[in-house]
């Protein structure tokens, strides 16, 4: 077994996909870097130089500005509402949520990929991992080897969860080192707050306590890998059902951008919390933010995507063995 | 070379996904074991209070008039006024601006309560605010009906709140000057404008009359201002002043300030 994973890890890296994965980060990190460095500057240039306290006090009644407004949508004020409360409450905790550093900034980027991003980089290594041997023809050599059929594809399998382990790595430490050299690479004992949970526009917060930020960013990353996980197992699936790399991209592709267009608009369709694509976004979770539709949780999310996944993986094994191949 | 490398990405990875299995049994320890405490960070709060002594600290709060509504630039009288003041003085001023919009004295008190607002409040050294507006007008409903009740009720409650907002203003800061800028009539080229007026007038004696059982608290009138050609300094809401009248209530407020601060000096 361990031999034929080895197999599939060399064909991987003989395809340079990864190389090209850890190249796009390290091209998107400095972009994003930069942004965020100008951000910080003019909001500096703006407002003097001024201690956290003030900025953010200063953005609290923004935001209470902005709610005042009567042209307003329900699904934006409920937002505003509950990171108004957010804010306010590590106003009085004295704690700053965005102290600059390389860790902060990991953490921002990995929040803000978890839902579309890293599933996009993930789908590129997975999508043609079973497809590219059908539609090449390489698959007959591989199955008149005598080994099960299922332990080719768990190989396979096994090949997409470490590589997928390696993305969220390179992120990781891509992210980390090339922030660093603007914000500094200090700041992962930094408190931050964690177990808001959020009913109607209430924020609720007899359970918040404080973690450190180097343990919330462990737990944000172990989150993105599940979430990696779900998105390569479907892709896998997909790469299994179907002969063309191209299709599998296609509907995964369609699928993903669906999800993040739709967490904007679904929450008056309730049912639609049972679609992968709503729930990717599970870092919300851990920091305290509105839910795209009312009712989901942390362990909702997880378990409708583990239900997925499970799924997913069911489908590829069953097909894959019981397809004739010709 | 190649073998190399593949085993090095392997056990890289390997090492990666326990790391992230751990990162994620954390997450469900952390998170969905309930019964944690909270335990208050320790209170660092006042040892970073940190005024800069060489810059002029203007911390204004109130309604939609500090936010400077109607304004094109969204400056508001505050940012004229700290222009002007930097222009005068040649002091680093800093302006922190907590208003809200439709903000009433209720509203205002109850702001008061935040502690971050206290701390500006403590640092500062020009306290300017604007309140009451929303208490006379509602938005322009009350003086349309002028049920004189409704408006007298409205009173007591606003100069009790005034009351209270100033107490509580003294009790953070006692050095800093507070300029409470008063209403104008936004009315006063309409039919009614005789009786608009008076009550008008009346709001702001009453208020002055608050404010001067205070030590520095000035009353700033705005009414004058604007009782000439009110339609060349109102916004298009026909409520708000536009950027003239901004500019005018910042060149009365800048004035006054500058003149209390070669007064300390001498």
């Amino acid at each position: 077994m361990i031999n034929l994973v080895r197999n599939e890890m060399l064909k991987l890296l003989r395809k340079k996909r990864l190389y090209v994965i850890v190249l796009i980060i390290a091209f998107l990190v400095p972009l994003f870097t930069y942004a965020q460095f100008k951000t910080i500057q003019e909001q500096r240039e703006k407002l003097g130089a001024q201690d956290w306290r003030t900025a953010l006090q200063q953005e609290i009644t923004d935001t209470q500005n902005r709610l005042s407004s009567s042209r307003l949508q329900d699904e934006w004020r409920k937002y505003l509402k509950i990171r108004l409360s957010q804010q306010q409450y590590y106003l009085e905790n004295d704690i700053d949520p965005r102290a600059p550093g390389a860790p902060t900034f990991m953490r921002v980027f990995v929040e803000n990929s978890i839902d579309l991003l890293l599933p996009l980089l993930v789908m590129v290594i997975v999508a043609d991992l079973v497809s590219s041997e059908a539609s090449g023809g390489t698959i007959k050599l591989l199955l008149t080897r005598p080994v099960k059929r299922w332990r080719i594809l768990l190989s396979k399998y096994l090949a997409m969860l470490l590589s997928v382990s390696f993305i969220v790595l390179s992120v990781a430490v891509l992210s980390y080192l090339i922030s660093g050299v603007v914000f500094g690479y200090g700041g992962w004992n930094m408190p931050l707050l964690t177990g808001f949970a959020v009913s109607g526009d209430e924020l609720l917060t007899e359970n918040v306590h404080i973690v450190p930020q180097w343990q919330y960013i462990l737990m944000e990353f172990g989150l993105v890998w599940y979430v990696c996980v779900i998105v390569g197992t479907l892709t896998f699936m997909l790469s299994v059902l179907l002969r063309s790399t191209a299709a599998v991209m296609g509907i995964m592709l369609a699928a993903l951008i669906a999800g993040a267009i739709l967490v904007n608009m679904v929450s008056s369709w309730e049912s639609a919390k049972y679609f992968f694509m709503v729930n990717l976004n599970l870092t919300n979770y851990v920091s305290g933010m509105a839910t795209p539709i009312e009712g989901m949780s942390l362990g909702f999310s997880m378990a409708v995507l583990a239900v997925w996944g499970i799924a997913g993986f069911i489908i590829a094994f069953v097909t894959f063995s019981k397809r004739d191949i010709y | 070379m190649k073998k190399y490398t593949l085993t090095l990405v392997s056990f890289v990875s390997i090492a990666a996904s326990l790391l992230w299995l751990f990162g994620l049994g954390w997450t469900f320890q952390d998170q969905f074991s309930a019964n944690k405490k909270f335990d208050q960070p320790k209170v660092k709060t006042d040892s970073v209070t940190s005024k800069q002594d060489d810059a002029l600290s203007i911390f204004a709060l109130g309604d939609s008039l500090t936010r400077g509504t109607g304004d094109a630039d969204g400056n508001g009288y505050t940012g004229y006024l700290s222009d002007l003041l930097k222009k005068k003085s040649e002091q680093e001023i800093t302006l922190v601006n907590t208003a809200v919009k439709g903000e009433t004295s209720s509203g205002l008190l109850k702001q008061m309560k935040q502690s971050e607002i206290q701390r500006q409040a403590k640092q500062a050294d020009v306290i300017v605010m604007t309140i009451g507006g929303n208490d006379l007008f509602q938005q322009g409903a009350a003086l349309e009906s002028l049920n004189m009740d409704t408006i007298n009720s409205q009173k007591q409650l606003y100069l009790t709140n005034v009351k209270k907002i100033y107490e509580q203003l003294r009790a953070q800061n006692e050095e800093a000057v507070i300029y409470h800028v008063g209403l104008y009539n936004p009315f006063s080229n309409l039919p009614d404008a005789k009786t608009t007026s008076s009550i008008v007038r009346d709001w702001n004696f009453q208020t002055a009359e608050m404010a001067a059982n205070f030590e520095n608290i000035i009353y700033v009138p705005t009414f004058d201002l604007f009782q000439l050609q009110v339609e060349n300094y109102l916004y298009t809401d026909q409520f708000h002043p536009n950027t003239e009248g901004y500019k005018l209530i910042a060149e009365r407020v800048a004035s006054l300030i500058t003149f209390e601060q070669e007064g300390n000096e001498s």
